[in-house]
């Protein structure tokens, strides 16, 4: 299963790199929301700190959506999906390479992320630069596991870009909270772990949908 | 015939809850006349909950025999949870402005209903949104299962991010939980009366959904 996951996602990101039109459109899509809130909400830094813990979230989940929506693309374009689905390894593997794939995309996107955000709405981001980062990386599994299976599924669906957000958001319902307090946490200067029972919540969500999702995907690429 | 009674006792339930509601139990103390709202409003939630169940046995029924019934219980049942969601949440509204002195407010049970109201609606546009058949009932059942196992993740997360809602009086067996029988009884009359509506419901969107799959096989046949 390893072997075919890692060329799955080799592949993946070769084709990514190639391009990079999917990671640059990302990028300044998260950008350009993260000016319209700088726009759009008061100037003063004491507002900002408080505000920061949830935005950068806000600009996280709606900047990873696109992502999955694209998740499948390539192979829908080209007929591909078949050829996948009728290789000779385990569903579980696609579902692994291309949730793989998104969390490396997420968090590749969170490096240059975190200093702009600190740069353009709260600098006080860039000092917990590392533990944020690792923060990221957590909740972008969670993230990751639901938004593959919920990509995958919505691939041939009609209106699929308004269906994929509207059934995975308030799924992150949990995913979000915990994110959003742990980092309240962070830059209120206690640490991550002054919140454990938050973290415990993250790390379970991330597990569970981890397992559900690796488990459901089968059903959700049968032909 | 089954239904035909069923739809007899619970309009003769509704008449003597409607009764007993507003002709014989005597007014709660504390709230006064507003309280009476309670005996829609509980029962509301209750049939939600054993609906949006129902929803989640059906879709692992569907995933596991395969067979269409599931797929039309599943279905059934998400679409009657989603009114009685509606209605639970319309009425705890207006139960709210007068005892908490707010229609909305974010506690524990509140958002969590909310929620899942969202994410059964989500379901329902789903089931729009992919064309009928096999591909459908399977998508449909991965989100219904989806959808209910994040319940308890949600509420556990709103409820430590705030809450303000009485505890649970009715199933706590708490001494300190001391109800006036009289009150007691109209809830669990209030609570008979509505199951039996959502049974009726319940038979009847099957039958519809039956007839109506039927009717499309038939003209499918015939082109």
């Amino acid at each position: 299963m390893i072997p075919s996951t890692v060329t799955l996602l080799a592949k993946d990101l070769k084709l990514d790199l190639r391009s990079l039109e999917n990671f640059i459109s990302m990028l300044f899509f998260g950008v350009i929301i993260l000016l319209i809130f700088a726009f759009a909400l008061p100037i003063e830094d004491d507002s900002h700190e408080k505000l920061a813990p949830g935005l950068y979230w806000v600009v996280f989940l709606l900047s990873g959506i696109l992502n999955l929506n694209k998740l499948f693309q390539i192979e829908k374009e080209n007929g591909c999906m078949d050829a996948v689905l009728l290789a000779p390894i385990p569903r579980g593997s696609i579902f692994l390479g291309k949730m793989l794939e998104n969390i490396i995309f997420i968090t590749a996107m969170q490096v240059i992320m975190i200093p702009l955000f600190s740069l353009f709405f709260f600098e006080g981001l860039m000092v917990h630069f590392f533990e944020l980062l690792g923060l990221s990386v957590f909740t972008a599994i969670g993230f990751s596991s639901l938004g593959t299976l919920l990509g995958g599924l919505t691939t041939d669906v009609r209106f699929k870009e308004i269906l994929l957000p509207i059934l995975l958001f308030p799924l992150l319902v949990p995913l979000l909270l915990a994110s959003v307090i742990l980092l309240q946490s962070l830059v209120g200067g206690n640490g991550l772990f002054a919140e454990a029972d938050w973290l415990k919540l993250l790390i379970g969500f991330d597990l569970i949908y981890l397992v559900v999702s690796y488990l459901v995907f089968d059903i959700v690429m049968e032909i | 015939m089954f239904q035909k009674v069923i739809g007899y006792l619970a309009l003769a339930g509704l008449a003597l809850s409607g009764y007993i509601i507003f002709l014989w139990v005597p007014t709660e103390s504390s709230q006064g006349y507003v309280q009476k709202i309670m005996y829609i409003h509980l029962p509301g939630v209750w049939i939600t909950f054993v609906a949006f169940f129902i929803t989640f046995l059906g879709s692992i029924g569907y995933l596991w025999k395969r067979q269409e019934k599931y797929d039309i219980l599943a279905l059934a049942s998400a679409e009657i949870g989603v009114v009685f969601c509606t209605i639970g949440l319309v009425t705890g509204s207006i139960w709210g402005k007068p005892t908490w002195n707010t229609y909305w407010t974010w506690d524990a049970r509140l958002t969590t209903t909310l929620i899942l109201l969202l994410i059964f609606i989500g379901y329902l546009l789903l089931r729009k949104f992919v064309d009928p058949g096999e591909q459908q009932a399977r998508f449909s059942a991965v989100v219904g299962i989806i959808g209910f196992l994040d319940v308890p993740l949600i509420h556990q997360s709103v409820s430590w991010w705030r809450t303000l809602h009485q505890t649970s009086t009715m199933f706590s067996r708490k001494p300190s939980s001391v109800v006036d029988p009289n009150i007691a009884m109209t809830v669990w009359i209030s609570l008979a009366a509505m199951t039996l509506v959502f049974i009726w419901l319940l038979l009847k969107r099957l039958k519809i959904e039956n007839e109506q799959r039927a009717f499309f096989r038939q003209v499918a046949n015939m082109s």
